[in-house]
């Protein structure tokens, strides 16, 4: 009798004892993934010493995801990549009212009208200047506790020249030389790759695609926009764009590239159920886009429904290849990419997607022809495969180094250790539209928690950049002024305080 | 009277193929996550297309409607298209599967290599020295994880001594034209030796490092089953007509015990048909195993249905060969 008695004083005094606290402290759970995992506990604990009770939950990707899209979770670490150099791909979208990756559920009028000021203004001093109102908008509405932007390190070895990572993971081969040889092979992160056409969704595989094709303009490694079958454009209007192809480029089959393969190639995009009865999920990628129009043999006309920055309008035919319309009406979807055929620089010889992709020196090139007389690609999903791969020599390029594995390679003297920046801003968002994350000041709070740079230099070695937002450094109209909150754990006690914790 | 019965087992397994597709249908429908979305990820696509595609693909469609889509494609023979890699199910299995039966037949002929002397050596002298050492690195090998492992051998082999390659199948810039998929079978018909001793080099260390957890298993089975085949009477009776004691091992005992061992062996060669994703996935090796866990990932849902599918039939085949086997080996047996 007595025990029970003692139980049951023991029970009352723990529960009210949790009620009875002055302010009931600040607890959620912080969804994580497993490549995150580590981070996220550094994180808890950091969050603990401003008197926040954080745990960690750890989920496979897909189906966190669907749950963050559904608002079921309140906080989680998620990450976001832009395809252009702009916001127009990574602030746009995870910040506009109900946009496609607004998975935070953040809303605010004025920051949706910068945005929408930002993705069609032709001029380019007031895209910048809105883009700079909106980052402070959001800096101070917290709806993240923002985060970092992580290089890409890649390595090579020191017999290569004239290879460089970019931003984008794509591996621009024509410039590159071997010493010694004329074959090139290239360790891909991959586990395999989808079929090598460039009408279906954008993904690792443009790193071997943009080898084999050509766009109208292309990407440079370090991002930059560079003519490849278009020679010049012009607006002609607020939302119409002339494009001058260059004369004499011929396909790898022969076959010279034509106005007619232009428009056929973003037809093939834009016509619902084009691909083998599947449309082509590329075709937002063009913007506000109405139709691509052959005007001579050697000109195409771009009309947008609205007008489109002309930074903007080349970004996006960064992600658009010309494909050939004869070969692909001749062969059918199946055939193109059994065996697909373009203007690049190497063109396809054989290869299975989930091994290996072996390309030859198209002599043809319009650039004139490639050093290396062969690339090949090879699936090496697990990077320590890859590192003893590029040591051992059996490949001389490979991508996707983790931080943690780079002093083995930077301990050998034949592989040189290469960076780009990065375009993936990776934070923790809040759902806003749910408690407790509704009050700015609980979010701001977090923010001041989180010290960032032990987390930068010993879980990611120092590769990778404190963000004040989701606006990245290389992007345009990035507000270099705007510091990222500071480790203030009083601060964020201070501010918990106000919202009554 | 025999091959009857093996035709009925074979035609038993069809309901049992069809009833695990269903049965991963359902599984994979319970799992959140969407295949058009998981695809798309990131990409600058508007929900309005995303509409289009999942209408395109059948994904819109009530469950019912989408499981008697999946068996009348599966009636005309088709198991349809890979939701995201938008190739036929049958052409990406058809690609990977060879790559894991190769590597399958090498794990086996290392396994049995290393288990069955070792078992043997260990049960002709139990409790002796040798008999010690078998125990214990059998149990080392079992316990080993074969991702470290693997790394390892790589590490040994590849980057240090470069003895061998530390990865892939065979050597980037040796083209085999594909007949049956098998690279070891297609460099001879090619008649490419070079081709033939770089697809024997690739496949040895992927091969050890599966083999060596299948020996470990095997070698303990072969040396209980010896032990107890070795005090049996008619062992016994062998040894008094006066054969020769290589005679009483090799012809009496090892026949009889080799059968407890076939059975582990049928079993563990059901498991390695399916792939093994850790082992592919380190030595870059393009089979099964990744295919089918990444498709899991990718929420793909006719390409995990037609690999439940065929390992469930890869499982009823191995039986059936371990039961046919036993039959080889003990004529008194009969495939039940």
């Amino acid at each position: 009798m007595h025990v029970i008695l003692i139980a049951a004083a023991l029970c009352v005094a723990l529960l009210g004892g949790t009620r009875g606290d002055a302010a009931k402290a600040l607890s959620f759970v912080l969804d994580t993934t497993a490549n995150r995992a580590t981070e996220a506990q550094a994180i808890v604990a950091q969050l603990g010493r401003a008197g926040i009770n954080a745990q960690v939950r750890v989920w496979q990707l897909s189906v966190l995801i669907a749950q963050v899209r559904a608002g079921q979770r309140a906080a989680y670490t998620t990450d976001w990549g832009s395809a252009y150099f702009d916001p127009y791909d990574l602030a746009v979208p995870k910040f506009v009212t109900n946009a496609r990756g607004n998975f935070s559920f953040y809303s605010n009028p004025a920051v949706d009208h910068d945005m929408a000021v930002a993705s069609s203004t032709p001029n380019e001093a007031q895209r910048k200047t809105a883009y700079y109102d909106a980052q402070r908008k959001i800096y101070s509405d917290a709806p993240w506790a923002f985060g970092y932007v992580l290089q890409n390190v890649e390595a090579q070895s020191s017999a290569v020249s004239g290879w460089a990572p970019a931003p984008d993971n794509s591996e621009t081969m024509y410039p590159a030389s071997v010493r010694g040889g004329d074959t090139i092979i290239v360790g891909m992160r991959n586990d395999s790759i989808a079929p090598l056409d460039p009408g279906t969704p954008p993904n690792d595989r443009e790193a071997v695609l943009r080898n084999i094709f050509d766009g109208l303009v292309g990407a440079a490694p370090d991002g930059k926009v560079v003519r490849q079958l278009a020679t010049s454009w012009r607006k002609v209007g607020p939302a119409v764009y002339d494009f001058t192809l260059r004369p004499g480029v011929k396909f790898q089959n022969g076959d010279p590239v034509t106005a007619d393969d232009v428009v056929f190639t973003f037809q093939r995009v834009l016509t619902p159920g084009a691909i083998s009865g599947v449309s082509s999920t590329r075709k937002d990628l063009l913007g506000p886009i109405l139709r691509v129009q052959k005007l001579d043999e050697s000109h195409v006309r771009f009309v947008y429904s609205a007008s489109f920055p002309e930074l903007l309008v080349l970004q996006s035919l960064v992600h658009f290849q010309i494909v050939p319309q004869k070969y692909v009406q001749q062969v059918g979807e199946a055939g193109f990419i059994a065996k697909p055929i373009g203007a690049g620089a190497f063109r396809f010889v054989r290869g299975a997607l989930n091994s290996e992709i072996v390309l030859e020196r198209y002599d043809g090139y319009w650039a004139g022809p490639a050093k290396l007389r062969q690339v090949i690609f090879r699936m090496m999903p697990e990077p320590s495969s890859r590192i003893a791969a590029l040591l051992s020599g059996e490949v001389q390029v490979i991508q996707e180094v983790p931080p943690d594995l780079v002093d083995r390679l930077k301990a050998s003297p034949n592989v040189q250790v290469k960076t780009a920046e990065g375009t993936r801003s990776y934070e923790i968002e809040f759902n806003v539209k749910a408690e407790p994350f509704t009050d700015p000041r609980v979010r701001q709070a977090v923010n001041y928690a989180i010290n960032w740079d032990p987390i930068l230099r010993d879980i990611y070695h120092g590769y990778g950049t404190r963000l004040a937002t989701a606006f990245l450094p290389s992007g345009f109209g990035y507000d270099a002024s705007l510091k990222p909150y500071p480790y203030d754990p009083a601060k964020a006690r201070e501010l918990l305080k106000q919202a009554g914790y | 009277m025999r091959w009857l019965k093996i035709v009925h087992r074979v035609l038993l397994a069809v309901p049992v193929a069809l009833g695990v597709a269903v049965l991963a249908f359902f599984s994979l429908h319970l799992l959140p996550g969407d295949p058009v979305q998981i695809m798309l990820g990131e990409t600058n696509t508007s929900a309005a297309t995303i509409r289009a595609v999942q209408h395109e693909l059948h994904l819109d469609q009530p469950l019912h409607v989408q499981l008697a889509l999946f068996f009348a494609q599966l009636a005309h023979g088709d198991l349809g298209t890979s939701i995201v890699q938008q190739r036929p199910v049958a052409a990406l299995i058809a690609e990977a599967l060879p790559a894991t039966i190769e590597l399958t037949a090498a794990t086996i002929v290392i396994a049995v290599l290393i288990a069955v002397p070792m078992g043997l050596a260990s049960a002709l002298r139990p409790r002796s020295w040798i008999d010690r050492a078998v125990l214990s690195t059998s149990l080392l090998g079992a316990s080993m994880p074969a991702f470290w492992f693997g790394l390892l051998l790589i590490l040994f082999f590849a980057v240090n001594a470069r003895l061998l390659p530390t990865s892939g199948q065979i050597d980037p810039t040796i083209g085999v034209p594909p007949v049956t998929g098998l690279l070891l079978i297609d460099s001879l018909l090619a008649g490419n030796g070079a081709a033939v001793v770089s697809v024997l080099r690739h496949l040895l260390l992927p091969a050890l490092t599966l083999g060596v957890v299948f020996a470990a298993v095997l070698a303990r089975t072969v040396r209980s089953s010896m032990i107890d085949v070795l005090h049996r009477q008619y062992v016994t009776t062998a040894r008094a007509k006066g054969l020769p004691e290589t005679a009483v091992v090799i012809k009496h005992a090892l026949r009889n015990a080799l059968i407890p061992a076939i059975t582990v062996a049928g079993l563990q060669i059901g498991e390695l048909l399916g792939g093994n994703m850790i082992v592919e996935t380190v030595f870059a090796w393009p089979g099964l195993g990744r295919l089918v866990v990444n498709s899991i990932f990718a929420r793909d849902y006719l390409m995990v249905q037609a690999a439940v599918m065929l390992y469930a039939l890869t499982y009823v085949a191995a039986n059936l060969a371990v039961d046919v086997a036993y039959t080889v080996l003990d004529p008194r047996m009969d495939v039940t």
